[in-house]
């Protein structure tokens, strides 16, 4: 056997052995998470018990809904990523791993989750997300962009006071990029013309969960007043450092010390502590320069709706993290997760049956380059 | 060692680590039904506890109201006496739905009387009551359905395979009475 021919095919079986084993790994979290889902029976929300639950039920959004950067949806969650065409991962399914992406950004924020009995405000923070991907499509080969692409052109949060007429015109409205509008315009090639980006094929990938979506949380529920920093379980972006962190907590001591931090929320932000304030109508009368156009108030309804949303009772239960209870959002009814979870295992023992072939087959040539 | 005995070994290797992986994952999964089986009891001990608690006061509340109809109050005494939280589950489930019947029966006769059914008291502990009533019955249907998945964890693949070596043995429903899952009579 040419000496060429079998670097080539221990490097394949190689790769081969690799992915089987990434697959097998995959697999066993998948059969975990399988058995976490299926072993716990669905709480209704409306007779809740504190402690960890299964709850499903349908998203609804809270304060603040994100606008995904792909696809420009209006999600509680998005995952996206923008890469080389031949970085691909071929098993592709809800929770690929995105590799080798040129532009990956994940974000969430807190939601609420009804059922027919009541609903919950869920902290999304360390939260393990199980989403389907809504965008899976390339760059063509003259360069034409897939057919699904509409890139965010405004800012990746919104607020969820739309109306219903306005929230129709904003569905039907095509995006209009702002003429300094840059950023994901060149990391998708689409600034530099159809073949501008060089020889390189781009490769889309967008999972979301949105308003409306079905939805199986595991967690635990406790009561709003024993989150040690609510602020920070509402969002999960980036780093998982949180306010109550030792250091976080020793440089907040140090600058309240110096008196650079406001005693407050109303000092610090002012205007913007007034629930409403911004992305509504503000509940009471903001402090405006002389000259401002005064801002209507919200009605006492609106102010109600406006402070339910904004401001939860301490013993209200609401669902988040906890040490040894993982939050656990994944898409649809339980035994659509479940179901989901058990193809991956599937999958990783077929890798494992593909681990052991490539391991055989990479003996089997270094034997022949022995003899 | 030959490429050859390296492989088979990796092979055996990993068959092997699946199946530890599979038994581990179902021993942890067995105990962690058994923490929310007992969670699940939990709950609903606590609230057979605030309807235990809550009973005296609805009782005495109407009992001057309600002179012709001592005997609905007896019963509601009644079943209130046998309830007994060291009592085994099926036990505790016939007794708390005795209790139910007849806190329900109780709703009913209050119907008939409209000055006790506008006392603002009554209404409010009717009210507590009811609340309760539908909460123990969410958690009822919760913990018989824990119970479900844990009988049938431990009787199906892989699991069934290690239950004799710990001794898990199939856990009892929170059942309803047989009166109450019997065909109702009709005569139409």
């Amino acid at each position: 056997m040419p000496i060429d021919w079998v670097a080539q095919g221990a490097f394949i079986a190689l790769i081969g052995l690799g992915a089987g084993l990434w697959l097998l790994a995959r697999g066993m979290a998948g059969y975990r998470d399988a058995t976490r889902i299926g072993d716990t029976a669905t709480s209704r929300i409306g007779t809740l018990a504190a402690g960890e639950v299964q709850v499903s039920g349908v998203i609804e959004p809270a304060e603040l809904t994100l606008v995904s950067p792909l696809r420009s949806t209006t999600c509680v969650y998005y995952r996206a990523s923008i890469g080389d065409e031949e970085d691909r991962p071929d098993v592709g399914d809800a929770v690929a791993v995105f590799g080798g992406a040129d532009f990956r950004e994940e974000r969430a924020v807190g939601f609420r989750v009804r059922d027919a009995s009541g609903d919950i405000r869920v902290f999304p923070r360390g939260a393990r997300w199980d989403a389907p991907l809504v965008l899976d499509d390339s760059t063509g080969l003259m360069g034409d962009e897939p057919p699904g692409l509409r890139l965010r052109t405004g800012p990746a949060v919104a607020g969820t006071g739309l109306s219903r007429e306005a929230a129709i015109a904003a569905l039907l409205a095509s995006p209009t990029a702002p003429s300094d509008f840059r950023a994901l315009s060149i990391l998708a090639g689409s600034a530099a013309g159809p073949l501008g980006g060089g020889d390189r094929r781009r490769h889309y990938r967008e999972a979301v969960l949105a308003p409306g979506d079905a939805v199986t949380i595991m967690g635990r529920a406790m009561p709003f007043g024993d989150l040690t920093d609510p602020a920070e379980a509402d969002f999960a972006i980036g780093s998982d450092v949180a306010a109550d962190d030792p250091e976080v907590m020793g440089d907040i001591a140090e600058a309240r010390q110096a008196g650079l931090l406001e005693a407050t929320p109303e000092e610090a932000w002012g205007n913007a502590a007034i629930p409403g304030f911004g992305i509504g109508q503000p509940t009471r009368a903001p402090e405006l320069v002389a000259g401002a156009n005064a801002l209507p108030i919200a009605s006492a309804t609106e102010a109600a709706a406006t402070e339910r949303r904004f401001a939860i009772a301490p013993e209200t239960l609401v669902l988040a993290s906890a040490p040894g209870v993982p939050l656990l959002v994944a898409h649809g009814m339980p035994t659509a997760a479940v179901d989901r979870q058990q193809t991956r295992f599937l999958v990783g023992l077929l890798g494992a049956v593909l681990a052991i072939g490539s391991a055989v087959a990479l003996a089997l040539m270094l034997t022949g380059v022995a003899s | 060692m030959t490429p050859q005995t390296l492989a088979a070994a990796f092979a055996v290797g990993l068959v092997v680590a699946i199946a530890v992986f599979l038994l581990v994952t179902s021993y942890n999964a067995v105990m962690a039904l058994r923490q929310r089986i007992d969670k699940a009891w939990s709950n609903i001990d606590v609230v057979l506890k605030q309807r235990y608690d809550q009973l005296p006061a609805l009782v005495s509340a109407v009992r001057g109201l309600m002179a012709f109809e001592q005997n609905v109050l007896t019963d509601v005494a009644r079943a209130r006496a046998n309830y007994s939280p060291t009592e085994p589950i099926p036990d505790q489930g016939v007794h708390a739905e005795e209790m139910s019947r007849a806190v329900r029966s109780l709703f009913a006769v209050v119907e008939a009387y409209p000055q006790v059914r506008s006392d603002a008291n009554v209404l409010a502990l009717q009210k507590e009551i009811e609340r309760l009533e539908s909460m123990i019955a969410d958690r009822r249907e919760l913990y018989n359905d824990q119970v479900y998945r844990y009988n049938a964890r431990i009787t199906t693949l892989p699991t069934l395979l290690i239950a004799p070596l710990f001794g898990w043995r199939e856990r009892p429903f929170f059942a309803a009475q047989a009166e109450e899952t019997a065909r109702p009579a009709t005569d139409l």
